[in-house]
């Protein structure tokens, strides 16, 4: 197990007399996609931002890539901030390549590099546009691609897919899902639970400034009860007896009522002791607990609202 | 520093390649040329004049018609002179006659304005022949003639008192009507009326002076009395013809007067500074005055308008948060060293096109007929004002750019900056009001005063620099000067790289001094 790609350890973050961030101690292994989920002001852009030395922390320590400061290993990582700006009057080759530039690669590298990549992440044809005639999700993808062109080892996007139409967010998640493949290390921040849980090793769930859950995806799923969804016109109530059941309710509409079940428990058990007491299923759903109810538990109503909406 | 040379780069590239930039570049050398050739150009497009003589006497149709030729033969002097000045061709070794034809010439700075028409065709003539043009000249062409005789429009009277006449001329003379003239309507510039009893208000030396009554004599009116060739040709020519009556009225034979009156002592005109080659410095030295105020507000337009470009891509690239990515791969220091110099070579590029024009035009217009030109390219060759000239811009730059820097590095629109603009756009307005004023004391208590006070140090001393200020305060300022920039460009450091990852509020006063602090 080679060193992890990012350690942060105790880390806090004060402006005046408003804590951003409490102390946040985390560990990010090589290789892996970590997601920053929490509302809107918990402190994930603060905490990113910290990562990459654009602020200092009041205290507590980091290592990123070995090293205590972004700025040491800056042309190892790539970052896309949370707000989306391009320079209108350059075009999209001249962007990614300046940007790769900074980033320590030679000039004519990074202008085939930009080429490359723009052809692959289908912007081929607007390559010599410039950026103030793209559209809106052309130039986010421009700016994704502006983070990557250098090959980083470790790669933070904050909030990549806000704004992304449905065929552009695919285009994204093939993004990561390469460079997950090339051994980059990902952190991305998002609001939108579906893409975090599929592309993300890990999760981090942040809320007022607070680390509330660090995990895998499944580890998050066992942070909620077990559940199933059945649908029956029968009085369900003997299923309460089975062994493993926690709760039931009725969910008030189209006959359905959540069965809540205990950490293991078997579902089939459920679906045969239906059969057993005569419970007659119009539909038997055995969802998973998705994220979304994981932050609704975590973080609160009045929270979660704001990050679900 | 290879990532402030990259963005230093891109600054400049994408400056560099703005339609305004090369409008702005382009635009100079047209007005210098405007400037020089405006006078030229607008003698060529000044309408032909038409004016009117009402002559009762009937005496002085001859007088008249001497008074158009001689205005002729200005017009075909002047067009002569610029027509040398652009195509003769000095002959490299000149033989024995044209070399004392030149310095004749020279010497005696041939006037064609005060020759005759003979005169004039001749001198022509000898210099065409003399093969002293060079091979690819166009032939010489007469110009028009700048002034038109047209009789008096229809309906006017030209028999009533002269009073009268020009009462009916009036509306005509002042373009409230139009006057016809080969069908076409046109402008009526000046109407002479002489009255049928001018013979008995001739003023004679010895006789008792007439009693005026109102609008005696001879009158001349027009509503353009700054335009004079036409009033001061008509009117010589008319007291020439009345002195050649007199004289026949005394028993002389015009003939004889008129031969007379042609004789010529030739008269050559010398200036005793000349053989020194002092005429020529006198010009010189009132460029040498006033050419540094011209620098002056050269070095004010160019460091002005190149700190706004600094202000205004900071504050793009804030509001629209690219400093981040920025931030992420290069320290703030870096990418504000990049900035500025990004924006000096824009600046650079931009003065050098300019100066480069400058001495471009100058040179190509420069010649005998001239001197200011000519002069102001010796100026700025030998003066030291170029190299003085690019230190204080430098040095000015980075002051005046460090401050610009911080403030974009605080605000997040340019209405705000604008806002805080307002008092640094006052401060840097003073060197624009004494830039005319120094010249004249160049080295006196108000220019020193402000030369020791760096903001304006690049300013005042450009604006002194050709007074040969004492060494100590060239070096002094200076040197207070650079360690001005050096402490500015450190505050701009610290509060750029606080300032441009703010959002929200400008900062107060205190703010910005605790960040100073941290």
């Amino acid at each position: 197990m080679s060193e992890p790609v990012l350690v942060l350890d105790r880390l806090k973050k004060t402006f005046g007399d408003f804590t951003a961030v409490h102390e946040m101690s985390l560990t990010v292994p090589r290789g892996s996609v970590y997601g920053f989920l929490g509302p809107n002001g918990a402190g994930k852009t603060t905490t990113l931002r910290m990562t990459l030395a654009i602020y200092a922390p009041t205290s507590g320590s980091i290592s990123i890539l070995g090293h205590p400061s972004a700025l040491e290993v800056r042309d190892r990582i790539g970052y896309l901030p949370e707000e989306k700006g391009l320079y209108k009057k350059m075009t999209g080759r001249d962007l990614i390549a300046y940007f790769a530039s900074l980033k320590g690669m030679k000039g004519r590298d990074a202008r085939v590099r930009a080429g490359e990549l723009l052809d692959k992440y289908g912007l081929g044809e607007f390559k010599d546009r410039k950026c103030e005639a793209l559209s809106k999700g052309m130039g986010q993808k421009v700016q994704v691609l502006a983070s990557i062109a250098h090959r980083p080892e470790f790669v933070i996007f904050d909030e990549p897919f806000s704004g992304l139409d449905p065929v552009n967010q695919q285009v994204l998640e093939d993004v990561i899902r390469d460079l997950q493949r090339d051994g980059t290390t990902i952190i991305f921040s998002t609001h939108i639970m579906e893409h975090a849980e599929r592309l993300c090793d890990r999760l981090v769930l942040i809320a007022r400034g607070r680390m509330l859950f660090d995990g895998t995806v499944p580890e998050a799923r066992r942070m909620i009860p077990r559940r199933l969804i059945i649908q029956t016109q029968v009085n369900p109530e003997a299923l309460r007896h089975v062994t493993g059941v926690t709760g039931l309710r009725a969910l008030g509409k189209d006959d359905k009522f959540e069965v809540t079940l205990a950490e293991g428990a078997d579902a089939d058990r459920v679906l045969a002791a239906c059969f057993q007491n005569g419970i007659s299923l119009r539909s038997f759903d055995r969802s998973e607990p998705n994220l979304r109810d994981v932050f609704l538990k975590l973080v609160g109503a009045e929270d979660a609202e704001e990050v679900l909406s | 520093m290879r990532n402030a040379w990259l963005v230093a780069g891109r600054e400049y590239g994408e400056n560099v390649r703005t339609k305004g930039f090369w409008i702005g570049i382009l635009i100079f050398p047209i007005l210098i040329t405007i400037g020089i050739k405006a006078e030229s150009w607008l003698e060529r497009v000044k309408p032909t004049r038409n004016f009117v003589v009402v002559d009762q006497s009937g005496k002085f149709d001859s007088a008249i018609e001497t008074a158009l030729a001689r205005l002729q033969e200005k017009a075909i002097a002047r067009e002569f002179q610029s027509y040398m000045t652009r195509y003769s061709a000095t002959p490299k070794t000149p033989t024995a006659e044209q070399s004392d034809q030149m310095k004749a010439g020279q010497a005696a700075k041939v006037d064609f304005e005060q020759m005759s028409e003979a005169e004039a065709k001749g001198t022509i003539a000898f210099t065409l022949i003399s093969g002293g043009l060079k091979p690819n000249a166009p032939p010489f062409e007469t110009p028009r003639s700048l002034f038109r005789q047209v009789p008096a429009p229809e309906g006017v009277d030209t028999t009533v008192a002269p009073g009268a006449i020009a009462e009916a001329l009036r509306p005509f003379l002042r373009g409230d009507r139009k006057i016809t003239v080969d069908g076409e309507e046109a402008e009526l510039f000046a109407t002479l009326i002489i009255p049928k009893d001018v013979d008995a208000l001739v003023e004679r030396p010895g006789e008792k002076r007439k009693k005026r009554v109102d609008r005696d004599g001879a009158q001349f009116w027009s509503t353009n009395l700054a335009d004079s060739d036409l009033r001061e040709e008509l009117e010589r020519a008319i007291n020439e013809e009345q002195r050649r009556v007199e004289y026949v009225a005394r028993g002389l034979d015009g003939k004889t007067v008129e031969a007379v009156q042609q004789t010529k002592v030739p008269l050559a005109r010398f200036d005793p500074k000349k053989a020194a080659g002092a005429e020529e410095v006198s010009i010189a030295d009132q460029i040498r005055q006033w050419a540094p105020a011209g620098f002056v507000y050269l070095l004010w337009i160019s460091i002005f308008s190149i700190s706004q470009m600094l202000l205004n891509n900071t504050i793009e690239e804030k509001s629209n948060r690219l400093i981040e990515v920025l931030l992420s791969s290069v320290t703030s220091w870096e990418l504000m060293v990049g900035k500025l110099v990004g924006i000096a070579g824009v600046g650079m590029t931009m003065l050098g096109a300019w100066l480069g024009f400058l001495v471009a035009i100058l040179a190509i217009n420069s010649g005998p007929e001239a001197k200011v030109a000519t002069s102001l390219l010796e100026v700025l060759k030998t003066s030291g004002l170029l190299p003085a000239f690019v230190v204080y811009f430098l040095l000015g730059y980075l002051l005046y750019g460090a401050i610009f820097l911080a403030l974009g590095s605080v605000c997040n629109t340019l209405k705000e900056a604008q806002n805080m603009m307002q008092p640094v756009v006052l401060i840097m307005i003073v060197p624009l009001m004494t830039m005319m004023f120094i010249p004249k004391d160049p080295n006196g208590t108000l220019a020193t005063v402000l030369s020791w006070i760096p903001i304006y140090t690049p300013f005042v001393m450009m604006n002194r620099a050709a007074a040969s200020p004492p060494m100590f305060e060239i070096v002094g300022t200076s040197v207070l000067l650079a360690l001005t920039v050096a402490f500015t460009l450190w505050l701009s450091g610290r509060i750029f790289r606080i300032g441009v990852l703010r959002t929200g509020q400008p900062p107060k006063l205190m703010e910005l001094v605790n960040w100073l602090r941290s």
